[in-house]
């Protein structure tokens, strides 16, 4: 049953990626930083136009991730930050970003940035081996070699894909259609879906990355709420406004 | 005569050179990166400072950056960027209004930023000149291995001045501006701006 569902979604990305490889084969890739036609326009920030036909029940996942993060991430998270020590959180973060090294070799590859490729793969042979399994991030603290952090959905927009419709998924947050598409492939990606036994592990696995990452953050929603008079309006354009810049970068 | 010339030459050279480090120098202070910096160093001290520490002394800590901050800043601007369109056929007296509510907004964002300032470096990264704009990158190192890249769009105050000022501020590709006007936008599709300064003056409690 299982195995039949991972069939199907590779069936439905290898679709997915066809699709993108024609379209991006008619406009051609896009081109890398454009400062200077935006400096001209002068106001550079031209009002980005999210389409959301779907705002009512973005909003109303939108009230429930809020509440989840109140009632039960940040609860969660508190507690765990006070048992374990920041230096253990940090590197259960390495190990989660250094498990993910797949995702962001095939989409620099993808994307025909070779020089990424070989970057992330020597990060991901430093960390895991001088970086004790990831835990450690001394590629970049020693080495000065930074991250290159692409995934599918940059892949996807990198060739021309646009995004689609805004979609806030519950539990997972914000994204689109082009990045919905693109968490398929990184899911595939992501060695943690091909863990099997024991039964709950992977799920013990996500659960731990999620309180872990949040841990890291707490207090960082409060302040984006703060500052925004429609918190929903402020994080769709925030997510659209990022998603395009790291596109383009 | 060739004589005479290699006398001179050192001198002529050397007063060339100064002139040349003087111009440079000039025109160093002058580039939007410097400003930037020159801002941003200030605040620094300010918030480095031992004796403006603690709870009590927040209040004068924040006068004085704000002393600091207001130069480089031109919070007109963006306030007039931030509503686009609506900025049209808007009365001096809602315009101004809207300037000094939101313009606290910003300012309260700003100060809660910096209240939790630990440290932190700026690193200069890139700049980018034309005509009477600017870019200026700079990363902020949070913590050994975060960076939150930073860039300041600026613009030239007048012609004959070499002063440049913020009129949005980019955070990891996210412009503040462009955000603000979304939210802006979307109130203003299905409420009146006296509604809108309503929300804003909530914002201050």
């Amino acid at each position: 049953m299982l195995s039949q569902c991972r069939v199907k979604l590779h069936v439905l990305f290898t679709f997915a990626t066809t699709i993108l490889a024609i379209s991006a084969y008619a406009r051609g890739p896009m081109p890398k930083g454009n400062a200077k036609s935006e400096l001209e326009s002068g106001p550079a920030a031209q009002p980005i136009d999210v389409y959301d036909p779907l705002e009512p029940v973005n909003r109303v996942f939108f009230q429930f991730n809020d509440r989840l993060y109140f009632w039960v991430l940040k609860p969660v998270a508190k507690g765990y930050k006070t048992v374990v020590p920041h230096t253990a959180r940090t590197g259960v973060d390495n190990f989660f970003d250094n498990l993910q090294m797949p995702v962001r070799v095939v989409n620099c590859t993808l994307q025909g940035d070779l020089e990424g490729t070989s970057i992330e793969l020597t990060r991901f042979l430093i960390n895991s081996t001088w970086g004790v399994a990831g835990f450690m991030d001394p590629a970049r603290n020693h080495c000065q070699i930074k991250p290159r952090p692409e995934d599918t959905g940059q892949t996807f927009g990198r060739y021309g894909a646009g995004s689609g419709f805004f979609i806030n998924w519950p539990v997972l947050g914000p994204s689109n259609v082009r990045d919905s598409a693109g968490r398929v492939g990184d899911m595939l990606l992501n060695p943690l879906t091909y863990l099997r036994d024991p039964a709950g592990l992977r799920y013990a696995m996500r659960g731990t990355e999620r309180i872990n990452s949040t841990s890291l953050q707490l207090g960082e929603y409060e302040e984006f709420k703060k500052g925004a008079l429609d918190a929903y309006i402020s994080l769709r354009n925030a997510y659209e406004q990022y998603r395009r810049s790291a596109i383009r970068r | 005569m060739n004589n005479d010339c290699h006398k001179h030459s050192p001198i002529l050279l050397r007063t060339f050179i100064g002139v040349l480090v003087l111009l440079t120098s000039l025109v160093q202070a002058g580039t939007p990166t410097n400003q930037v910096r020159q801002t941003t160093d200030k605040v620094l001290e300010v918030l480095t400072q031992p004796e403006l520490k603690g709870e009590e002394k927040a209040e004068e800590k924040h006068a004085k950056v704000r002393r600091i901050v207001d130069k480089r800043f031109d919070w007109e601007a963006m306030c007039k960027r931030a509503l686009g369109r609506h900025w049209r056929g808007k009365s001096q007296k809602q315009r101004s209004e809207f300037i000094e509510l939101f313009g606290a907004l910003l300012e309260k964002r700003y100060m809660d930023k910096i209240d939790n300032y630990s440290g932190q470096e700026v690193m200069y990264q890139d700049e980018r000149v034309d005509d009477g704009y600017a870019e200026v990158d700079v990363a902020i190192i949070t913590k050994p291995g975060k960076e939150i890249d930073v860039r300041y769009r600026m613009h030239k105050a007048s012609k004959q001045e070499n002063e440049w000022t913020v009129y949005d501020i980019v955070i990891e590709g996210v412009s503040l501006v462009n955000n603000y006007r979304s939210q802006f936008n979307s109130i203003l599709n299905c409420a009146s701006f006296d509604e809108l300064l309503e929300k804003l003056r909530a914002k201050q409690e």
